[in-house]
């Protein structure tokens, strides 16, 4: 059985000993690169020379020093459970016998089905690729018209996780702080006060001002709180612009 | 008279925005105009615009309506404007997408049981794209997050719903007739 050498393809980029290795997307994307690879029936897959080949294979991933996903092994050990199943001597034949391999069978064409749809997908006509839509300019004046899209609990979260872990806030240890005492309502009453001078700031804005972690959690809790209270509003112009806050009035 | 003056009136307001508009929304604009006159303007629109033959076309994306340039058009567009948003999806982010559209509302979990492969940075890379998003939770121990489609997703692959998707049965036997080396080991 050769090893599976032709995995590997030099670059045709200039960048010195780039090597380019044909990844597959896990284990069942592999395996069924080797039933085509060897024009085998998937119905009757030989499991002692195809776990052969899946070996080699992690051996040359090794070798490589690249990252084995645990999915491989898990797969490994199926592969080597199924050869030794059909290893072990029959005595007796039934009529309902099942076949050691037809769960990784049905799981194999599973896979095949949705990699069909995968690239099913891909052959549309996708927006930013074959298709496209009148773009957003950074400079129109439009855009502060334009309908906005809603802003999901996810979004939020999301804005400020990057946003928590973008700032680092000094914290020696060892040095008692003293406690602060910032409390959601007061909190709301401050953007609130923001909001009525500006009408619409950017979540960014908000954040920014807080000098501690404890306040710039505060400060979005409070922003959640008058969410639900639907004081404001969180919108966004795009996907990948700035989170506004805006301010709804009381209600 | 009436009609033929909405009939322009929603076709600018399409051609302003940037999001597909809706039925609903125009229904707002227009309070005094019955839906299915709205209907009926924007379903000649899309045959008028289509009819034309140019370089765009009055498009149905989603629960709304978006003038969209024509396919043959792609490489030129990128040729002139260097900067418009290319779309990158990995072959693995477009396997999750396929398993989370037809399978949703989905785990992680189960997406990986059907990958065979840990998926959770595509999940989240994809959740950040708004390709997808958490449905809420399953009930079952440790609550996992349910994933299902957006509206954006509809956007990017050019679809009025999930409705539009070929089933998947439909998708296996295209592939058996491409590949019949691989023959179905059952049947549904």
């Amino acid at each position: 059985m050769s090893k599976p050498t032709q995995l590997l393809e030099y670059s045709q980029k200039s960048e010195p000993c780039l090597i380019k290795v044909q990844l597959f997307e896990g284990p069942l994307d592999f395996l069924l690169h080797l039933i085509k690879k060897n024009e085998i029936d998937i119905n009757d897959i030989p499991v002692a020379a195809i776990t052969e080949q899946y070996i080699d294979y992690l051996e040359l991933m090794k070798e490589m020093n690249l990252e084995i996903a645990g999915g491989y092994l898990v797969i490994a050990a199926d592969l080597s459970l199924i050869k030794s199943k059909m290893l072990l001597p029959k005595p007796i034949i039934e009529e309902n016998e099942i076949d050691p391999r037809s769960d990784l069978v049905k799981r194999l064409i599973q896979y095949q089905i949705y990699k069909d749809a995968a690239s099913d997908l891909v052959n549309r006509h996708i927006l930013g690729r074959d298709v496209f839509k009148r773009e957003a300019d950074e400079s129109d004046p439009l855009m502060e018209e334009v309908e906005i899209g809603r802003v999901d609990l996810w979004g939020l979260i999301e804005a400020f996780r990057d946003f928590y872990k973008r700032r680092s806030y000094v914290w020696a240890e060892g040095i008692v702080y003293e406690a602060e005492h910032i409390k959601i309502e007061d909190k709301m009453q401050e953007v609130l006060e923001e909001l009525g001078r500006r009408q619409i700031l950017s979540l960014k804005e908000f954040l920014m001002e807080c000098s501690s972690k404890l306040d710039l959690v505060i400060t979005f809790l409070s922003l959640l709180e008058l969410i639900r209270m639907q004081t404001i509003h969180i919108v966004q112009q795009l996907p990948d612009s700035s989170i506004l806050v805006r301010y709804l009035g009381e209600s | 008279m009436k009609h033929f003056d909405l009939k322009k009136a929603i076709e600018s307001i399409i051609f302003i925005s940037r999001q597909p508009v809706t039925v609903d929304k125009l229904a707002q604009v227009f309070p005094n105009t019955e839906k299915t006159d709205i209907r009926n303007c924007l379903t000649e629109l899309v045959k008028e615009w289509g009819d034309l033959g140019r370089g765009f076309h009055l498009a149905r994306i989603s629960d709304g309506y978006q003038f969209r340039t024509c396919a043959e058009q792609s490489e030129h567009i990128s040729n002139f404007n260097k900067k418009v948003k290319r779309f990158r999806l990995s072959k693995a982010a477009l396997e999750v997408i396929a398993i989370i559209a037809y399978k949703q509302p989905i785990t992680r979990l189960e997406v990986e049981s059907i990958r065979g492969v840990d998926s959770s940075g595509i999940i989240n890379a994809l959740l950040e794209k708004r390709i997808i998003e958490i449905k809420g939770r399953k009930e079952v121990i440790g609550k996992p997050f349910i994933y299902g489609t957006t509206k954006e997703f509809l956007e990017v692959f050019g679809l009025i719903g999930l409705g539009d998707l070929p089933t998947l049965k439909e998708i296996e036997d295209i592939s058996k007739n491409l590949e019949p080396r691989i023959p179905t080991a059952y049947e549904d």
